[in-house]
Order: structure tokens, then sequence, then C-alpha cells
């Protein structure tokens, strides 16, 4: 093993150095003579995007504390730094020991979103690393997959040697614990592979034979081998308390996205919007206790030094001990002079107050996420908010002093009609008038009421993952069509381009026959796609249609018959809730939300403990 | 009543590439993790009270870094610079704890040592030049200016460049300016890429702050 030398020419011709050379505080430094394994992790963006991903530095600490293995990062270069080591012939490197990522055991891959596939492949590329798993030799390392688009690993199943499904905490030890024993045992890179197919929440692609139908539907998909199991069962820590939480976080030296420690409070979500994958994949809850919470944040405060505190989990609101934790936390944060950034609550008196305690003096903006604009459509979608609800909370809020307000929306959903995309700028227009309407507001600062509005993008693991998807023109003539709906100048309107929409929906549900048009996208330079400056659309078009691949076939809807490429994942949920869910949609009927009622989605069979998870409250 | 010190550090390779702006944010950090008793400005988002000498460009060394602070309980200098010591990233370092003001208000003068990947055979003629011109990039264009006054001295030894130049608020010099000048004006000369390193900063009179 090597580390790289004379990467100083490299760092002192590019912008932004610090995003490459390692040496922050409380990275870790190990002697990678010491170690038997070694594990590249990456994040398949930017190193201001990826440096404040959680997931990361839970797992980096959790790999780090174990002596046998030494784990380090490495991010998607800007493009000025790519194009220095490609001249100087630098294959991709890690932060820590600048050692080349192709000399590891494992390169550990995250993927949050669909639009850093080209990302992944550019980081193979860069690493010299062959980019189909069936093209690795003994000596490259193990190209490991996680984060929520693993539930749908196929478009990336040839170029992944595995996928990780779920909570990583537990996982990532028994994979280390096999390599070990595989190393003694002297097997080859299949023989790894096959062992740790048997390890639950892994799933090994090349171990699984597809056949299709003639219109390119699946047919089949079947294990090749005894090892791997029929059904990939996703993986959940059940005791949140219990689990290892980063006493540090390492600190950036420059800005990223978001520059402080965070906390953990729970996993999961108890509403069961029906658009949302976050809200199916992660259940069931699992709280964490306020004392285990203030624990993590002393600790963090003491080794990090930052100067601001937030609060990470789905709908914070629902957090049961929220009140408790809130006047723990303030009381810690006072002392230790630590701004406490609060995540975006439901509007009520008790939040209002506990802004007002927060922030103290500035009122900047509030956000309201209601997603569709009349009571049908949210009755669809199972937002159970309705308009009073919404009309009160921006009252209260105008009434405390916060004049502005943001709303967001969706547009393209299913069932949707052009009456329920008017209904979002009528709705804006009564939040308007309810600052006017009431006595208490300041009418000196008048109101500015901002909509953002994305369009939809069915997600496998949710009611909506047989539904069709807007194409990228019915998306622009909705978008333009509320654009004129909208006459009032206190009301802004931002809305997300729709085409990245529509390619993230096509990858997000695709097969594996996707895996051909991610390589020629590759091939025609496609990278950095969550970047406006480098998303070309026309690159992606044009490697959709080199490889004869139609992208309405994504972007249709399916029937409940239809084999899906990511049936053979379990994530608890069942398909039967999911189907019962989505004709309810049809209807506009509500389901209940966790806590007011168990609708049996089956995910409480996850739980080995029953301390903490909503399933047994 | 605050008392005031003064530290002088080191930026070294590990971290040279952490601009400015950014150290004294990881500063501000590392009193916190130093549990320093800090004196914080007053108004609505106090920060904490601490002043900077003529800021390091990206990419350059230092051994004489100085760093005002202000605490509100007296410490004593061994104190403050172990405290420290303990929780800066490598590649930081203090150097040594003063008490009081330090004089870098007065701060005209610094010296750098450049490290090219070659010297020149000599700099006589370099300085007998009357002028020194380069062409600087203004908000109205590109404009000439003649650097020799600012370049107080320059010694050449073997693999290293030490020059003294103009620094501070009035007349600052980098001393990569020399650099490009040299591989301008002295027939057949290329330094190739070179590491800068500030080694001491003076007041007028050459008196070391
Ligand atoms: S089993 Fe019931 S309580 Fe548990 S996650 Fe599913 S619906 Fe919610």
């Amino acid at each position: 093993m090597s580390s790289l030398q004379n990467l100083d020419k490299l760092f002192s011709k590019v912008q932004k150095a610090t995003h490459y050379c390692g040496g922050e505080l409380n990275s870790v430094i190990k002697n990678p003579e010491d170690v038997k394994i070694r594990y590249a992790f990456a994040f398949p963006d930017t190193y201001e995007v990826g440096m404040s991903h959680l997931g990361m530095k839970i797992l980096y600490h959790i790999l780090n504390k174990r002596e046998d293995t030494y784990c380090e990062r490495v991010f998607a270069p800007w493009i000025d730094m790519e194009e220095e080591m490609r001249e100087a012939g630098v294959p991709l490197f890690t932060n820590e020991t600048h050692t080349p990522v192709k000399e590891f055991d494992f390169l550990g891959i995250t993927l949050q979103y669909e639009m850093c596939y080209s990302n992944v492949l550019n980081m193979l590329s860069l690493a010299g690393i062959p980019l189909l798993s069936s093209e690795r030799g003994e000596d490259d390392p193990f190209v490991n997959g996680g984060g929520p688009c693993a539930y749908n690993p196929e478009p990336l199943a040839e170029i992944f040697d595995f996928f990780t499904m779920g909570e990583g905490e537990d996982v990532i030890g028994e994979l280390m614990d096999a390599f070990n024993e595989w190393k003694e045992e002297g097997g080859t890179r299949k023989d790894y592979l096959k062992k740790i197919a048997k390890i639950e929440g892994i799933y090994v692609p090349s171990l699984y034979d597809v056949s299709y139908n003639e219109d390119g539907t699946i047919k089949s998909m079947a294990p090749n081998c005894p090892e791997a199991p029929v059904k990939v069962k996703k993986r959940i820590i059940s005791d949140l308390d219990k689990v290892t939480y980063p006493d540090k976080f390492i600190v950036p030296f420059s800005d990223i996205v978001h520059d402080r420690s965070n906390i953990e409070v729970f996993r999961g979500c108890i509403r069961g919007c029906r658009f949302c994958q976050a809200g199916m994949i992660y259940r069931p809850v699992r709280e964490k206790s306020a004392d285990t919470l203030v624990k993590d944040a002393c600790a963090l405060i003491e080794s990090t030094g930052y100067e601001e505190m937030g609060l990470s989990s789905l709908s914070t609101s629902d957090y049961t001990q929220l009140p408790e934790l809130t006047d723990k936390l303030l009381a810690l944060t006072e002392k230790e002079k630590v701004s406490l950034s609060l995540p975006s609550l439901r509007v009520d008196n008790f939040s209002l107050d506990l802004m007002e305690r927060v922030q103290k003096v500035r009122k900047s903006g509030l956000t309201f996420a209601p997603e569709a604009g009349s009571q049908r459509m949210r009755d669809v979608i199972n937002k159970n908010v309705s308009e009073e609800d919404l009309i009160k909370s921006a009252t209260l809020a105008f009434e405390g002093g916060w004049n502005s307000v943001k709303l967001y929306f969706m547009i393209g959903l299913p069932y949707e009609d052009y009456p329920d995309i008017k209904g979002i700028s009528e709705l804006a227009e009564k939040v308007v008038e309810c600052f006017y309407k009431s006595d208490k507001t300041n009418k000196r600062r008048p109101p500015s009421v901002t909509l953002s509005v994305a369009s939809f993008v069915p997600k496998p693991f949710t009611p909506f993952q047989w539904a069709a998807q807007d194409s990228i023109e019915t998306l622009s003539e909705k978008q333009l069509f509320l654009k004129n709906e909208i006459r009032n100048r206190k009301i802004r309107y931002n809305y997300h381009q729709s085409d990245v929409s529509v390619l993230e929906g096509v990858f997000a549900r695709g097969d594996r026959k996707l895996g051909k048009v991610l390589l020629r996208a590759h091939e025609l330079g496609c990278k950095l796609d969550g970047w406006n400056e480098c998303f070309s659309l026309e690159k992606w078009e044009q490697a959709f249609n080199d490889c004869g691949i139609d992208m309405e076939f994504y972007t249709r809807a399916r029937d409940y018959d239809e084999i899906l490429p990511w049936d053979f994942v379990d994530i608890g949920v069942t398909r039967e809730f999911m189907i019962n869910e989505n004709e309810k949609a049809k209807q506009a009927l509500t389901t209940p939300n966790c806590r007011e009622k168990c609708s049996g989605c089956g995910a409480a069979k996850l739980c080995k403990e029953k301390k903490g998870c909503v399933c047994f409250e | 009543m605050n008392n005031n010190y003064y530290l002088r550090y080191e930026k070294t390779e590990n971290v040279k590439y952490v601009s400015h702006l950014d150290f004294v944010r990881m500063f501000g950090r590392a009193l916190r993790r130093a549990h320093l008793p800090i004196a914080y400005s007053e108004g609505f988002n106090p920060h904490p009270l601490l002043g900077f000498a003529l800021p390091l460009s990206v990419g350059y060394t230092s051994e004489c870094e100085i760093l005002e602070i202000a605490l509100t309980e007296e410490l004593s200098t061994e104190e403050i610079m172990q405290r420290f010591n303990r929780v800066l990233p490598d590649g930081v370092k203090i150097l040594s704890v003063h008490e009081g003001k330090s004089n870098m208000k007065k701060l005209d003068i610094a010296l750098y040592q450049v490290f090219p990947e070659k010297t020149p055979a000599g700099i006589l003629e370099f300085l007998a030049m009357d002028k020194i011109l380069i062409e600087k990039k203004t908000k109205s264009g590109i404009k000439e200016t003649d650097i020799r006054p600012d370049i107080k001295g320059i010694k050449v030894t073997l693999g290293k460049i030490e020059m003294t130049l103009s620094a501070g608020s009035r007349n600052n010099l980098k001393p990569e300016v020399v650099i490009a000048a040299m591989n301008k004006y002295i027939a057949g000369y290329n330094s190739g890429d070179c590491r800068y390193h500030r080694k001491q900063i003076f007041d007028l009179e050459m008196n070391v702050i």
C-alpha cells in the first residue's frame, strides 16, 4: 500500500484543496500497516454535500472503532480537481492517507439519490477500478452500495459487487468479520460474495438471474446458487439507545452544507404519506430517549466545538419527548454558547414559543408542507393536514411576527387534475388573506408567501410505486398553468427542473437493463448531475437512444401483477399494505398515523426490542 | 475587565490550504473545546473576541502568526498554551503565549522563505534594476506597478530564496509576485513550483513583532 506523493502540485492548482487533503479535526489517523481491513467510504458527490451526511459519520465511526479496520473517506472531485488528476495520471485517493482507492479491500458507496449514479461510475473510472463487477479481479476492492437507493439497486446491479439493505451499524461489522474469515480460508472473490449472501440484509446481484417477457417486463428473478436467499430482508437497529452514536464528528475546515453537530432523535416516520419513500423504508418509528440525546449532544459539543447543534429525523414534531428534550438542550446550549438549530416543526403554540426562545430575535421564514393544493388531493396522498389547520398555523405565525412563510407543494401526483393544481394558488391566496384578516398582525410589514413546487417522482416501496409519472412536457405545462394562476404579487413561485425529476423517476424504478444506459452516459461525460451547471438532459437522452431504451417504459403505470425489479427486497412493510393504500388513495380515503391507530403495515415484526418502538406503544 | 493575551502560532504543511477565514472559524471552535473563558462581543450575535495579524495566503506555511484573545479570567500563559495545543488540529501549534496586546498594528515588513525547484544563479542584477514593473489586475483593467520599493532585500542560498518585503495594510507585496518578476526579468531563469513560508514579521524599524 502506498500513499501518493507530490499531490501538492495538484492541491496548489485547485480551488478547494481542503476538500481533498484531509487533516481535519477528528479525522481518524491510523497506521495502515496496523490494520487488516482497509475500507474506503465514498460519498458520490462533492465534499461539502457528503460531509454533511449523517450516515457516513456513523459508519466511519463504527468502522474505525474496530482495531482491525481503517475506514477513510473519498468524495467526487470537482471539475477542476478531476482535470488535474486525469492530466497528472493521479488515481482517485482517500482524504486521510492519500492512498489510491483501488488498493483498498472495500469501496463502500452510499447512494442517497439517483442523480449521483453517474458520479459512481466516474469515481470508479478515476480510481482505475473496472466499472463492471464481472470484470473486477482478485486484487480489486469489493464495491458495496447502501443508502435509500439501494432498496432498488437493479440499475446498478452489474456495477456493484453487493448491496447492504437497511441500517448499517450491525451488518457492517458482520461483513468485516466475514472478510477476516474469508482471508484465513484463502478463498476467491466469488467465495466471499457467496459467504456474505447468507448474511441478512446483503444482496449480491451476480447471484441472481433475471429473465424478461417480450414487452420488457420481468418474467422471473431467482437466485442461481443456494447461498442467495429468495428475499433479501432489510436490517434495522431495534434499540437506538443501545446503538453506537459518534461522540466525535469530523470538523471540516471549509464551509459545508450542514456545518454543525447533529443528534439523531428517531428513525422512521409515523405519518405514512403515500408518496414518501423515507416514510415507508425506515419503518417502524424507533425513538431515542431524551437522556441519550442530551448525552450525545454533550459529547459532540465537547469534541467538535461546533457553534451550532441540530436535530435530525423525519417530522421531528412527532418526537414524544420533544418538550423535555428541547428544555434540556436549551439549558445545555445556552451554557456552552451554542445555538440550537431547529428543524422545521409543525407550527403551533409550542413550536412558536420554542422558536422564540431559540432564535431570540431573527424572525425569518417559516415553512409549511401541505404538499397538495386541494383537500381531495391531500387525502389522496394521505397528508393529514386540513386547510383549517394550515390557516390556523399561518395566522399564529403571522401574529407571532413571522411575516414570511414558505409553502411546499408537489405537482404531477397520481390522480391529480387541474383543479387540484389551481388549489395550490388558492391556498396561497388564503394564507395571504389570513394575514390581513387578523387584527394582531403587524400591517406595516406586509407578508410574503413563497411557493416551492416540486415534481412528484414515484418511488419504489411506496403506495404510488405503480403510478404513472408525468412526462417532462406535462409537468412543464402544469408548472406554467400554476404560474398563470398566481396573480398576487405577495406570492412568489419557485419550481424545480422537471427534466431532472423524470430522469430520477426512471432510475428510481429502473431495472437491470438501465445499467448499459449508465455506462453509455458515463462515456458521454455525464457527471455531477445534481449540479445545474453540469446536468445535461441532451446527453442523457442520447445515452437512452444509443442503447435503444425508451424512458417511457419506466415512467408508465404498472399493474399489481407485474413483477417489479425491487420485489425481492423485504422492507417489512407488506405488499398488501401498499396495494391497500393505493386503493384508498384512488378513493381519497385517509389512513391514520401509527400513533392514532396501527394499520398493521407489517413493519412491527422487524423490531426485536419493544422499547422505543411505536408499534408497541 | 478582560485580560488580553497574544499567541504566536505556526501553520504547517497539513493545514496550509485552509483559508484565513476558515482559520478564524477553526480557532473559534478550538476555543470552545479548550474551555478557555473567552470574552464575547456585545450584541445579538455575540462572537468571541479574536484578533489576527496579517492574513496568510492560501498555500503558505508560517511560524510567526499572531492571534490576540481576550479572556474574562486571568490564566497563566502556560495554561493557555497547554489547553489550546491539546485541542488544535494537526498542523497548527501555539509556539508561545504572552500577556497584553501585541504590536501587530505596527506590522510593516515580513520575511519569507521561498523554496523553488530551481534557484537563480545571481540576484544582484535583478536588485539593481531601477524599476521592477509587473502587471497587476485592477478593477479598471491591467496596470503596471513598480514593486522595487517594496523589496527590502533578497538573499539566495542553495534551494532557498529569502525575501524581506513590505507587508501590512500600507503596502503589501507577496513573495509569489516577486518570483513571477524574477522569472520575467532574470534571463533564463525558471523557478518551477515554489513553496512559501512566512518566517518573521517586523515593524518599520525591523523590530520583531
Ligand atoms: S406495524 Fe403499525 S405501528 Fe408499526 S409501523 Fe406499521 S402501521 Fe405503524
